[in-house]
């Protein structure tokens, strides 16, 4: 379903990322290419510095008094501090570049994974999800921070041939064959050794964090069954898996480095008999630009090392983006719902309740029409419309959802109710009021900004489920969507809470779905459905309600 | 040293400590990066030979070019093995740290968003400082005394120079190893916040998607990505500039000796030295001299990583665990006994004060009360979730507290339970790791739990609906030999035939079992022996 190839979305966000920071990866593509040339020139200078003065002072005292030592040691100290200054100016230029881009993509992949399909946005573990938005980031860093290096290997190459070329040209000849060897065996080794487990530390990263996302929430489970040294246990054999894959990349990178220093070695070799011929001076510039020539070459061997973490973090990321799909209307036309498959209309303000044994699926039945879950074609319409035919948040829009399974957000009270939207304190309390829960709030101290915990882990069962209520209500929607609002409670809190809701609706005029095993809450709503009483055994019922398992693609 | 550790205790030397059972290791590395200086020796020697002797003919020049050669060969190779050491005693440091992580994490069984980026950011900080910085910091005081030492042998007048360039150069390494101390912790402190807060954002997803949070939530996000783009910006700036002025003191320290090599062989030196240098002892010291500087600059290149795994070392000390001693309880249903019971999370307002009730052997005790009265941190209790803030607890004429726990001796069915990704089978089994595939199919059948046990679960839930999740806790609780037995809200999301049945269920369950059970239902309260109200 991806049209411009493999990768092509987050290709594309990395290239508009690139444009963003043309100007500093400019500059250290620029700083790269004077390091190179600096070093190479500076040792080079060096030798013949030295051997021509030794020379000089063979042959004489005269001869050592016309020796222009001033200039070469004025040039060599200029060269030592541009090659300071260069890379200085080509590390922060480059890895600013790199940071500025990785901080913008984050959002923007999250932005991504949220606007995707429910079955894709809801698909993937946190863990993974984590994984993928730090670890996968971060290794595609090197995408811009090696940007630099082909302007620092061609100048630094370009340099030595030419300075070695000066002894002979038969020198340079050799010198210029021996860098194409050793570029060309460092992407042999790279792709046979680097590559492989790049790819699989990316993946193996993803594994950890899934297996300690999932174990860590349930660690009070554990715990209670004894299980805690098998929990640590079974992550620990995972970070082991990791860990080897991590160890194999960075021998890599040593093998890498080790066909560097063979390079090296074959440079000096064939480049120093070359130079039969030429001066003695020469011959210790052509040795000493050869070894930098082929230093050069390590930014590379660098980048190279990084290439298959690089390259399965784009695949892992691009994962992560969806094309959007053109034929869908983008919000619902009028608010009047249609259950097709039952002949039931609702027109805005309607009230209606889904009673049947549990597990007949009507949390999915109406988690399909929230836009939670894949629509089904001719199931529910919206408008005029059908469901399936509207964008899942344009369906979304017209909802405020108190799910049977309430999802909080590590924070305060407030901020778990300003996700329904902005809203001042009053509005804040009115809600928790009318979902009885205020008094439990204002007894705590620091009110509103007491924090929840992870989960809601800070409140009981029944206080989460009111705060999920009250979130609900301080969304401004044409229905209440509310899953089993009353579970968990006991009868008073039960009466309470419902006759606060009967107002609400009153006064707002919202239209109500409701889901519930309880006769209380029924008692608000004039038209009952039941679902499934015969559907629950049928074999298709285990299959409906599964929701897809992380691998699969959509 | 002992794991007392505070939060405040010195990085530096929780390092060290925890690498103590290396020290082997980190000694063989630490010998390898020494042992670099002998080709780095040779490679010069090598050289200089051959540009001295070339003008002698090729095959006069020949040995001292293969020297160079073999020097530069011999060199990977130490630096393989070099590398090869090190990531194993990286390896070996973070694996024992992250175990310890982990038994504390689940040993706690309190869930903790802070704690989460230490398994895997905080111990990948660690890598570096093993692998590299610990065998430098040695190597780097030993290395460059040697190789001034082999340039004494050629120029002792160079050796001098280089002993005295190398002052300046340790004051800078000790300024730039000091500098960004403060700030790579809060580097790392807000990778910590960025990594939680995906993890925690992604488990809300399902809320944020419903309330059309999208733009909020993104927000934060980017906050926070921008927090530690600013932090890692300002570290990264520190870390490079150090190095460029290390450079430069090295590039100046070599030209320093270039310029005296060469007044030196011009015989222009304005002052009387005590030697006269050949070509090759000049070329010989003069491409040793970065090497002198060449394993400072590596260390000061690994200040990073020490700074990185400094700064998350207040994330990964462990609080010294009081050894918990696991209690047996007998295999017979025990007496319950709750006596001034306080519960308190901690410093806030007790959830149960002064709570005393005898169970008895054998009995099913309904919990009944509001919503957020504590019935569910009664349970929680025995399970060793909460705090036991005051009074006594017995289980069989065990008391609970510090003394000891029985976590893992209990059948419980908690009001949420929790999915491990795998088959519902897994799931089942989480109850009794030893339990056949025949016990595990009778549990399930027992709770009523009739979809395939090779079903594949996600960690959201995996499309359960919460009538199937709280059979799935009663499957559990069945499958878990165990004389005590709590049950939290047991038939919630279910409707009023299923709970009829699953009434049949607990009923079956409790025999020869001592059970509590939190409800609001009265269907269940009425099968209890005795209702206790809070």
């Amino acid at each position: 379903m991806s049209r411009g190839g493999e990768g092509a979305r987050i290709r594309a966000m990395i290239d508009g990322q690139r444009r963003l920071e043309r100007g500093r990866l400019r500059l250290a593509a620029a700083g790269g290419a004077a390091v190179s040339v600096a070093a190479v020139c500076l040792l080079g200078l060096s030798g013949w510095f030295i051997t021509g003065a030794a020379l000089a002072g063979v042959a004489g005292l005269l001869a050592a008094q016309t020796f222009n030592y001033l200039m070469p040691s004025a040039i060599i100290r200029l060269l030592a501090i541009i090659r300071t200054g260069a890379r200085y100016v080509e590390r922060v230029a480059g890895h600013e570049a790199a940071l500025r881009a990785l901080s913008r993509l984050r959002p923007q992949l999250f932005s991504a994974l949220a606007a995707a399909p429910p079955e894709k946005a809801l698909g993937l573990s946190s863990g993974e999800t984590s994984a993928r938005l730090i670890q996968d980031v971060d290794a595609i860093q090197t995408l811009f921070v090696r940007l630099s290096t082909p302007w620092a290997l061609g100048a630094g190459a370009m340099s030595a041939i030419i300075l070695t070329s000066m002894a002979t040209p038969t020198a340079g000849l050799l010198l210029a064959l021996t860098l194409g060897v050793g570029a060309f065996g460092s992407v042999i080794l790279a792709r046979r050794l680097a590559d492989p487990a790049g790819r699989e530390l990316q993946v193996a990263v993803g594994a950890l964090k899934d297996h300690i996302g999932a174990l860590e929430a349930a660690a009070p489970e554990m715990k209670a069954y004894g299980l805690q040294d098998w929990a640590a246990g079974s992550i620990a054999s995972v970070a082991a898996r990791h860990d080897a894959i991590q160890t194999r990349l960075t021998l890599a990178a040593g093998w890498i480095a080790l066909w560097q220093s063979g390079v090296t070695a074959l440079a000096v070799v064939l480049v120093v008999p070359a130079t039969v011929g030429a001066s003695l001076p020469m011959t210790a510039l052509a040795a000493l630009a050869a070894v930098m020539g082929v230093e050069a070459a390590s930014g590379l061997a660098g980048a190279l090392h990084q290439n298959g973490a690089a390259a399965q973090a784009m695949t892992r990321l691009e994962d992560l983006t969806t094309e959007p799909s053109a034929d869908l209307q983008a919000a619902a036309p009028a608010h009047g719902l249609r259950l097709a498959a039952r002949n039931i209309d609702l027109e805005a303000g309607a009230r209606l309740a889904f009673t049947g044994p549990s597990g007949a699926g009507k949390t999915s039945l109406i988690e399909r029409l929230a836009g939670l879950r894949p629509a089904r074609p001719g199931e529910w319409v919206v408008g005029e419309a059908d469901a399936a035919h509207i964008r899942p948040e344009g369906r979304r829009a017209l909802f405020a959802y108190a799910a049977q399974d309430v999802r909080l957000i590590d924070g305060t009270v407030r901020q778990n109710l300003l996700l329904a939207g902005p809203a001042d304190d009053a509005a804040l309390w009115r809600a928790l009021e009318d979902a009885a829960l205020a008094d439990r709030i204002q007894t705590d101290p620091r009110g509103l900004d007491a924090p929840v915990g992870a989960g809601g882990e800070c409140l009981s069962g029944g206080e989460r489920r009111r705060l999920g209520l009250a979130r609900a209500y301080l969304r401004d929607a044409p229905w209440l969507l509310l899953d089993e609002p009353t579970e968990g409670l006991d009868a008073a809190t039960e009466s309470r809470v419902l006759e606060a809701l009967e107002r609400r609706l009153a006064r707002t005029g919202q239209g109500l779905l409701m889901v519930s095993h309880h006769r209380a809450p029924l008692g608000l709503c004039a038209r009952q459905v039941g679902i499934g009483e015969s559907r629950r055994r049928s074999p298709t019922a285990g299959q409906e309600a599964r929701r897809p398992v992380e691998t699969r693609r959509f | 040293m002992t794991m007392t550790a505070e939060r405040d205790i010195a990085p530096a030397a929780w390092l060290k400590a925890t690498a103590r059972p290396w020290k082997r290791k980190v000694a063989a590395t630490t010998l390898l990066t020494v042992a670099d200086v002998a080709p780095a020796i040779g490679f010069a020697g090598g050289l200089a030979m051959t540009v001295a002797r070339f003008s002698d003919g090729l095959s006069a020049a020949a040995p001292w070019l293969a020297l160079a050669v073999v020097s530069l060969i011999a060199r990977g190779l130490v630096s393989q093995a070099m590398l090869a050491m090190g990531a194993t005693v990286a390896r070996d440091v973070k694996a024992d740290v992250r175990g310890r992580l982990l038994a504390d994490l689940f040993q706690r069984g309190r869930r903790s968003a802070d704690r989460l980026a230490a398994p895997v950011e905080g111990v990948a900080a660690l890598d570096g400082y093993y692998a590299r910085f610990l065998p430098l910091r040695i190597a780097a005081g030993v290395s460059p005394l040697i190789i001034i030492a082999a340039a004494a042998m050629a120029s002792p007048v160079t050796a001098g120079l280089l002993v005295f360039t190398l002052f300046p150069f340790i004051v800078g390494m000790a300024l730039a190893g000091s500098a960004a101390a403060a700030e790579s912790r809060r580097q790392f402190s807000a990778l910590e916040r960025l990594s939680g807060l995906f993890i925690d954002r992604i488990r809300a997803l399902p809320a944020v998607l419903a309330f059309g949070a999208e733009a909020r939530v993104t927000q934060e996000i980017a906050d926070a990505s921008r927090e530690l783009e600013t932090r890692s910006a300002r570290v990264m700036r520190v870390a490079f500039l150090s190095s460029a002025v290390l450079e430069f003191f090295s590039a100046l320290s070599v030209a320093l000796v270039a310029v005296y090599c060469g007044f030196n062989l011009l015989g222009l030196l304005p002052f009387p030295v005590p030697e006269t240098l050949t070509l090759a002892q000049a070329f010989f010291v003069l491409a040793l001299a970065p090497e002198v500087y060449h394993p400072l600059r590596r260390l000061a290149a690994a200040y990073h990583d020490r700074q990185a795994a400094e700064a998350a070392v207040p994330s990964l000390v462990v609080e010294a665990a009081v050894p918990e001693r696991q209690v047996d309880l007998p295999m017979i249903a025990p007496a319950v006994r709750f006596n001034e019971v306080r519960i308190a999370y901690g410093s806030g307002a007790p959830v149960i004060d002064r709570f005393t009730v005898d169970v008895r052997p054998g009995q099913i005790v309904a919990l009944t009360g509001a919503s957020g009265v504590g019935k569910s941190s009664l349970l929680h209790l025995l399970l060793g979730l909460a705090p036991l803030s005051g009074g006594q607890v017995e289980v069989g004429g065990a008391p609970l507290g510090e003394a000891g726990h029985f976590a893992g001796q209990i059948a419980w069915a908690g009001q949420n339970p929790v999915i491990i990704p795998g088959t519902l089978a897994d799931n089942i089994r989480v109850a009794d790791q030893t339990a056949s595939l025949e016990q595990v199919t009778e549990a399930a059948r027992a709770a009523g739990l009739d979809l395939s046990l090779d079903r594949v679960l996600d960690e959201r839930g995996g499309g359960l609906s919460g009538g199937e999740r709280r059979r799935l806790g009663m499957a559990r609780a069945m499958l878990k030999r165990a004389p005590l037995m709590l049950l939290d809200e047991p038939t919630a999301n279910l409707d009023s035939a299923s709970e009829t049945a699953m009434l049949d269920v607990i009923r079956k369950a409790a025999k020869g079992r001592t059970t509590l059970i939190a409800t609001h239902s009265t269907a269940v309260a009425a099968m209890a022996d005795r209702v206790v109200r809070l």
